[in-house]
């Protein structure tokens, strides 16, 4: 028996997964709205200190041709944000009417609940493509699919620009990102300017220019952000001195390739946190809670399952038992269950074999068992007479 | 959603640059026109820029003020977003036991692809995923079964042939749409003829069921291929069919045989007569489409449905009480201990039961291969460790009837 409980669609709790859907639209708008506001003030306070100067002015046309240049400047600037700023706004409406569309699905059984979710299925599918790095396959996904507004391609490739930038030892583009996003960084409590100034304290030591070190870390490390960071800038130091292959920890690692991998990985990280995007691709966490729901102690099992084999007669293969699915079910555990899921009216063939007296019979007359016979419907060589199948007890 | 609907149209109206921009154009302008006045005035004073000081003032302020305007927009959106956003879930599980094992995700992905007839999409995922397969992460606590083979290398399409099965899918479609669109079952039935031995033994119609299609499609005179099939439209085209493509059936559906060809002797009036449920059925076409695509699918060794389709769908089913779960032990720093089994039941709808659940009445644990359930004589059954605990080898009494026997009687079962 169907219970209420199983196929009622709980579009809350579903919903709730899907911050990230509206969150990242919002923090970008934020971010759009701080740079108009920045791009504002700095115009005006030019503006304003140049009127105020302008009785020293000699040439007072010329002083308004450059104002004039630069406020139209802005303008134009601003007119790019406020595109950018109406489609953001265009996407935060596209994404709240599909949540809305979910609450107005009564059951998980329903075919709009179906489509919604073959929906989200290619939402999650784009969203690790973009942070594998596959931004072709999401471009042309999402394309298909028409969900463009439900995806942020923009800014995960964004930040797999970034990425990749860091991973190459550059660290002028994620020093920009982070200057952008500074509030952010100290509300968080993040680091990651400090690192990215470390690496290049790093990189000029290896470089030899010892000099141009002296001068980055009186520049950068005069104020560690805290004790941990004191403790850091004081190996820093000591770089000065030390030679480069030196076998000590944190040199070690510092000097390794691996340190533009780590700060690549701290800065993804980051940028996750700060968009509200959880650190794992949404499509692993839910395939693992999918996968544990469905899988039963059956789908790994070395014997042959009434609905785990294309040969048997059962009608669908269980998806775990599917061939795309079956080894990466392995490692996860299976699903709990405080009650015997069985056929109705089960009975039991004489070699142990248990079905459904219904499913049985409507199998025997598709397989064309002869009359008084009985075949079992998964091993096709079992056969035997209608009289040895027995009634038997599942509780 | 209908309250944040309202905040975003707020927003929307409220919270963008059009104003800003219009005051900008003001300061522009007014700047201009004190250009044109100084150029125009052959003794220009340095007086006019300061004059200017004041109007640029009040112009600024405004602009500020339209920002500030956004500012508020753009906070009452956000504190909508928060309200209705408001259960705190904490999204990253401890485990995922996902990431140690990158190409077979990315595989099982290949084939959601090809199956779901995204036959450019997969050609480009395939080839990026290959260029740049994403590094394994071993997870604590999970067995990585490919330890000992070193380090992962494969590639994506390893187990699976992608070419093959990408024109496997793209048959699959072909007949699919044919069927669909073109009401044309004779790529259908001539794949089902291909196939006819194993569709036999998995016990199916299919090609029983395509083929009285065809004859009921020919005997209403909607066959729209006469040509193709050789055949001439109504009652007589019909029996013309069946006695050419019928004789394999005899035996198997001697039944419905009789029934179809029972009727044409209502050709008048087909409608009043007792085979009208064989003929006028509008789901027919859409029926033999569904079980064509399961038995395809079968026969490939793949599930009828995507699999990752599924899975994805009974995750997000479980997340939140998983999660949620996952906060309340994250607090009390507890953890579930047996690493086999799930700590809660989640409860999915039926369509996603795929195998019989046998839980033991007396340990409450599921049937394994190690622990199988044992029938006793008297019809009960219990698992072999139950059996083992209550009996001690020796004769027992069933826990739940007054029959008693030995453990040797008992019947090991399979579902």
């Amino acid at each position: 028996m169907a219970e209420l409980s199983a196929i009622k669609l709980n579009a809350e709790s579903q919903i709730l997964l899907e911050r990230p859907l509206l969150g990242v639209p919002y923090e970008l708008s934020r971010k759009k709205f701080a740079t108009a506001r920045r791009e504002v003030d700095r115009e005006q306070s030019f503006l304003t200190k140049t009127l105020s100067s302008a009785s020293t002015t000699s040439d007072p046309v010329s002083a308004l041709d450059t104002l004039i240049s630069r406020m139209a400047n802005l303008k134009r600037k601003l007119e790019v944000l406020q595109a950018e700023e109406t489609e953001l706004q265009e996407q935060s409406k596209a994404r709240i009417e599909h949540l809305r569309a979910l609450e107005r699905i009564p059951t998980v059984m329903d075919v709009k609940y179906d489509e919604w979710s073959r929906t989200r299925l290619n939402r999650l599918l784009v969203d690790y493509m973009l942070r594998s790095g596959y931004v072709e396959s999401a471009r042309q996904l999402a394309a298909e699919k028409g969900i463009e507004k439900l995806v942020d391609v923009g800014s995960m490739v964004e930040c797999l620009r970034i990425e990749k930038s860091l991973k190459e030892g550059r660290t002028a583009e994620a020093l920009a990102w982070c200057a952008e996003h500074g509030k952010d960084l100290k509300k968080l409590n993040i680091h990651l300017v400090f690192e990215l100034r470390l690496s290049q304290y790093i990189m000029l030591v290896r470089e030899g220019k010892l000099n141009e070190a002296l001068m980055h870390a009186k520049k950068h490390f005069y104020t560690p952000p805290n004790e941990k960071y004191r403790a850091v800038v004081m190996k820093a130091a000591a770089m000065l001195v030390l030679r480069q292959d030196v076998q000590v920890e944190p040199y070690l690692t510092w000097y390794s390739p691996e340190r533009n991998h780590d700060i690549a990985a701290m800065f993804v990280e980051t940028h996750h946190t700060i968009f509200g995007l959880p650190k794992r691709p949404l499509l692993h966490i839910a395939l693992s809670a999918g996968l544990s729901a469905l899988k039963t102690p059956a789908c790994h099992s070395k014997h042959t399952s009434s609905s785990g084999n294309a040969s048997s007669a059962a009608s669908t293969l269980c998806p775990i038992c599917s061939k795309e699915l079956h080894e990466l079910a392995r490692n996860v555990p299976y699903a709990h269950h405080t009650k015997s899921h069985v056929d109705p009216d089960p009975v039991v063939l004489p070699h142990g074999r248990i079905y459904g007296r219904e499913f049985l019979r409507q199998a025997n007359e598709k397989l064309g068992t002869e009359k008084g016979m009985v075949r079992d419907p998964t091993e096709l060589d079992k056969l035997c007479r209608e009289e040895d199948v027995k009634k038997v007890f599942i509780s | 959603m209908e309250a944040l609907l309202e905040e975003h149209a707020k927003l929307e109206k409220r919270g963008n640059l059009a104003k800003t921009i219009e005051d900008v154009q003001r300061t522009i302008e007014l700047l201009q026109s004190a250009r044109d006045g100084l150029v125009a005035n052959p003794s220009p004073s340095p007086k006019a820029l300061e004059k200017l000081q004041k109007p640029t003032k009040l112009l600024n302020d405004k602009v500020n003020s339209d920002l500030t305007e956004i500012y508020k927009a753009q906070n009452s959106y956000s504190k909508a977003l928060d309200k209705k956003f408001t259960g705190k879930l904490y999204m990253d599980p401890d485990g995922d036991a996902l990431a140690s094992h990158p190409h077979l995700i990315n595989q099982a992905i290949s084939m959601h692809l090809l199956r779901e007839g995204q036959f450019s999409v997969a050609a480009t995922f395939m080839e990026e995923a290959e260029a740049h397969p994403r590094a394994p992460e071993p997870t604590p606590g999970t067995p990585d079964p490919y330890a000992a083979q070193g380090e992962d290398k494969r590639k994506v399409t390893e187990n699976f042939n992608a070419k093959e099965l990408e024109q496997q899918f793209s048959d699959m479609y072909h007949i699919l749409r044919e069927l669909r669109t073109r009401r044309n079952l004779t790529p259908a039935i001539a794949w089902a003829r291909q196939n006819r031995e194993t569709l036999e033994t998995r016990g199916s119609n299919l090609e029983w069921e395509l083929c009285r299609l065809q004859y009921v499609c020919l005997y209403k005179n909607e066959a729209w291929n006469l040509r193709e099939l050789g055949q001439t439209g109504g009652p007589l085209g019909a029996f013309a069919y069946a006695n050419q493509e019928f004789k394999h059936f005899h035996r198997r559906y001697a039944r419905e045989l009789q029934q179809l060809l029972g009727a044409l002797a209502f050709n008048e009036n087909l409608y009043d007569s007792p085979y009208m449920s064989l003929f006028f059925n509008e789901t027919a076409w859409e029926e033999v489409a569904t079980s064509f695509t399961r038995e395809f699918c079968s026969l490939i060794g793949l599930s009828a449905d995507s699999p990752l389709y599924i899975a994805v769908t009974a995750g997000t089913i479980a997340l939140p009480r998983l999660l949620k779960l996952q906060n309340i032990m994250r607090e009390k720093r507890t953890e579930w201990t047996t690493e086999e089994e799930m700590p809660i039941e989640i409860p999915l709808p039926p369509s996603y039961h795929f195998h019989s659940i046998f839980v033991c009445p007396v340990s409450k644990e599921q049937a394994t291969d190690e622990n199988p359930p044992k029938m006793m004589p008297c019809g009960h059954v219990i698992l072999k460790t139950s059996m083992d605990a209550i009996s001690k080898g020796q004769k027992f009494k069933c826990p739940y009837c007054p029959g008693e026997s030995i453990p040797r009687e008992a019947l090991t079962c399979r579902f």
